[in-house]
Order: structure tokens, then C-alpha cells, then sequence
């Protein structure tokens, strides 16, 4: 096909578009249909018996404060990459809150050990996190692919992991309120482990769930 | 480019988005040779043909993608931002073919007979083997054309031209003989 006919044919074709909205919109869109959802999650798997202590103890905070706004950063960012031309500094959002988790979470690991030495640092399985922070990301993972695919799949594999990384840290944001996992190496290991797991699967397969949907016609 | 051409990019912009269809034609005509000239200045190498595909894929990507754009923003960090990817997935893509092909001089053998494999043998020029074709007898040329170029089957190609299918038969296998002569001698 010669381009100005493809001009032509592209130019038949602009009907009126709904501009997509600014990112830090779409973020709100999407907690509001996450929070709601996590919300749900906890109640009806009901919060752990020791919840009323816990919203007091300043480590628990702080790593919960670290998860939301992982998952807060990284939807941001996730978003800023489907718009070309936008500050691609916005890519690096997350790098903060996710330093100050793995600081929280380390520091929780040093201070058990000096503590109770090496027996204090027990490590046993605990494979229901992997599925509870699925579990509890599932509906915000759907909204997130939703909304982006919206956008442009410019880098598909970092917005998807990026996508990833913000359903996977809000769901365990929400299952820190019935999952009574506290020591500071197993919260790393399994749940901040499902975390970077579950966002590295799902860049893998950002080529095949973002894609450039071209009009086939036009071709 | 000038301060006041990118506005006015931007306002065609807008206008497509709206629906504007002359704008969006318009738009599109004016930022082609940007694109071409962008894709021509960082893949110096390719052929025009290639220059020409990858920009008619920016043009449809800009297409696919038109809800992305801010007004609030400039349009052309925007356009050339999606030139730049999409010139990087055009790159990878040719990256991935050549990765599973093998260029070689002269083609391979592909059947027993020796008339498939004339092509191989005996030409490279396909410019060279249509004007041979054009010296062949009538009939010799009409069975090349219907059973080789065409790719009928002899059924088909007896019922259109009227002729018993052992006659197609004898007419091209009379016509690559014809051709390999004439190939070789240049005649």
C-alpha cells in the first residue's frame, strides 16, 4: 500500500476518541476499584485475632506504609510508561519505597538476630503467602492490564512488571491484615519474594498481553 | 521546526482527536516526511522500500495509540517518542528473521527433476528469465504463465485454454528446454 493511501484510509477512520486521563488519575481509578476489592478480601477471610495491637507497632506500620506506596509509585509508573514522550524519570518511582521496605524488613532481620542470635532468625515455609497475595492482587491486576492496555505498549515488559509489581504489593498490603506473619525473614522471603516473583512472571509476558493492536484493514 | 509549525502539529492533533478528519489527513501528511526523514537518518543502511514500511508503521502506531496524547503537552516529543519505538521493534524484528534464515548465493536443489531446478542453475536475473519467457512461442508461453506463474492446475489451465492436458504438459516441458537455451546463450 502506497502511504498516502494509507493516509486516506487512517483519515477515514478518525472518529472522535476519548483522550486517555493523566496518570496519577488512572491511579485513582484504580484504587478505587482495588481498596474496595482488598477490603472485601479481609473481611471475608477475616482480620488476624491481634490487628487492634498491630496498627500500633511502629514496624508493622512502616512496612505496610512501604507496600501501599510501592504499589502506589509503581501503578504510577506503570501508567507513564504506556504515554510516549512523557518524563520517563517517573520509571524509577518505586525504587524509594521499595528501598525503604527492604530497609524495614532488613533491619527487622538484624535486630532479631542480635537479639535471639541464630535461632531467632527461623526459617520455615509458609507457601500460603504466594497464593493469598495473588489472591488478594487478583481484581487489582485485572484493572490494572484493563487500564493499561489503553495506553501505548511501548516497553511491554516493564509496564507489565511494573503493573505487576504495584497489584502484587497492594495484595500484600491487604494480606498483612490476616496473615499472622510478622518475623522480619519470612515477610522478606515469602512475601516480598512473591512480590518480585509474581512482578518478574508478568513481565515475561508483557510482549503477548500488550500489544500494538493495529487496524488490520489498513495494511 | 519552527515554534509555531509544532503548534499547529499540536492543534491538528486536537482537532483529530475530535474527529476532524481533514485535520487528522492533514496531520498525518505533514509529519510523513518527518518520520521518513528520522528513520532514513538513523537506519542509513536500509533500503527505501524498508524506510517506507517502517514509517507507514509509525503512521498506523500514531494511529492505534491517538488517545494517548495530551493536549497540556508538546506533540512532538510525543510523535518521536513512538518513531523511536517502534524503529527499535522494526530493528528487533529484523534481528529475530535473520536470526532464523541463512542467506546463501545460489538455492538450493529442492526436487529431482531437472526442470524445477532451472532457476537454480541457470539464472539469477528474474528481469532475465520474464524477458525469456516473452521470446517463447505463443503456446509454450501462454502453458509457462498458467501452470508455472499462475500456478494452475493442469485442470484448470486446460479448461481455460482449451487445450488437452497432455499438450499442456508437452508445451512446458518444450518451454523450459526453450528457456534454458535461450538463458544460456543470452540469445
Amino acid at each position: 500500500m502506497k502511504t498516502n493511501d494509507l493516509i486516506g484510509t487512517l483519515g477515514k477512520r478518525a472518529a472522535p476518541i476519548a483522550r486517555l486521563p493523566s496518570p496519577w488519575r488512572r491511579v485513582i481509578l484504580w484504587l478505587a476499584i482495588a481498596l474496595p476489592y482488598i477490603a472485601m478480601v479481609v473481611i471475608v477471610v477475616q482480620p488476624r485475632a491481634d490487628i487492634g495491637d498491630k496498627i500500633f507497632e511502629y514496624r508493622y506500620l512502616i512496612e505496610q506504609f512501604a507496600a501501599i506506596t510501592t504499589a502506589l509509585t509503581a501503578a504510577v509508573a506503570a501508567f507513564v510508561s504506556t504515554i510516549p514522550g512523557h518524563n520517563r524519570k517517573w520509571l524509577f518511582a518505586p525504587a524509594a519505597p521499595l528501598a525503604l521496605w527492604l530497609a524495614s524488613l532488613g533491619q527487622g532481620c538484624i535486630q532479631t538476630w542480635l537479639q535471639f542470635g541464630n535461632s531467632g532468625l527461623t526459617f520455615k515455609p509458609d507457601w500460603i503467602c504466594f497464593p493469598s497475595i495473588l489472591l488478594a492482587g487478583t481484581v487489582p491486576a485485572i484493572a490494572m492490564v484493563v487500564m493499561l492496555r489503553r495506553g501505548a505498549p511501548l516497553t511491554p515488559h516493564l509496564t507489565l512488571g511494573l503493573g505487576a509489581l504495584a497489584a502484587a504489593a497492594l495484595g500484600n498490603f491487604g494480606l498483612r491484615f490476616f496473615h499472622m506473619q510478622d518475623a522480619s525473614l519470612m515477610v522478606l522471603f515469602w512475601q516480598l519474594g512473591s512480590v518480585f516473583l509474581i512482578s518478574a512472571i508478568a513481565g515475561t509476558y508483557g510482549k503477548r498481553v500488550l500489544t500494538w493492536r493495529h487496524m488490520g484493514a489498513a495494511a | 521546526m519552527q515554534i509555531d509549525q509544532a503548534r499547529q502539529l499540536a492543534d491538528l492533533m486536537c482537532a483529530a482527536q475530535d474527529g476532524d478528519q481533514q485535520a487528522y489527513i492533514q496531520l498525518l501528511t505533514e509529519i510523513t516526511p518527518l518520520v521518513r526523514n528520522t528513520v532514513r537518518a538513523r537506519r542509513r543502511f536500509l533500503q527505501n522500500q524498508d524506510i517506507e514500511d517502517i514509517t507507514q508503521d509509525i503512521l498506523l502506531s500514531l494511529h492505534t495509540v491517538r488517545a494517548t496524547y495530551d493536549p497540556k503537552r508538546p506533540f512532538l516529543p510525543w510523535l518521536m517518542a513512538i518513531t523511536r519505538h517502534r524503529m527499535a521493534d522494526a530493528a528487533r524484528r529484523d534481528i529475530r528473521r535473520a536470526a532464523n534464515e541463512t542467506l546463501v548465493e545460489f538455492l538450493p536443489e529442492t526436487f529431482l527433476e531437472d526442470e524445477t531446478n532451472i532457476l537454480g542453475e541457470t539464472y539469477r536475473d528474474p528481469e532475465a528469465l520474464k524477458q525469456a519467457i516473452g521470446k517463447l512461442p505463443s503456446g509454450q508461453r501462454n502453458a509457462v504463465e498458467m501452470l508455472k506463474l499462475r500456478e494452475m492446475t493442469l485442470k484448470e489451465a486446460s479448461a481455460l485454454s482449451g487445450k488437452s492436458i497432455s499438450s499442456l504438459k508437452v508445451s512446458v516441458h518444450r518451454a523450459i528446454i526453450t528457456l534454458r537455451n535461450i538463458l544460456k546463450t543470452g540469445a
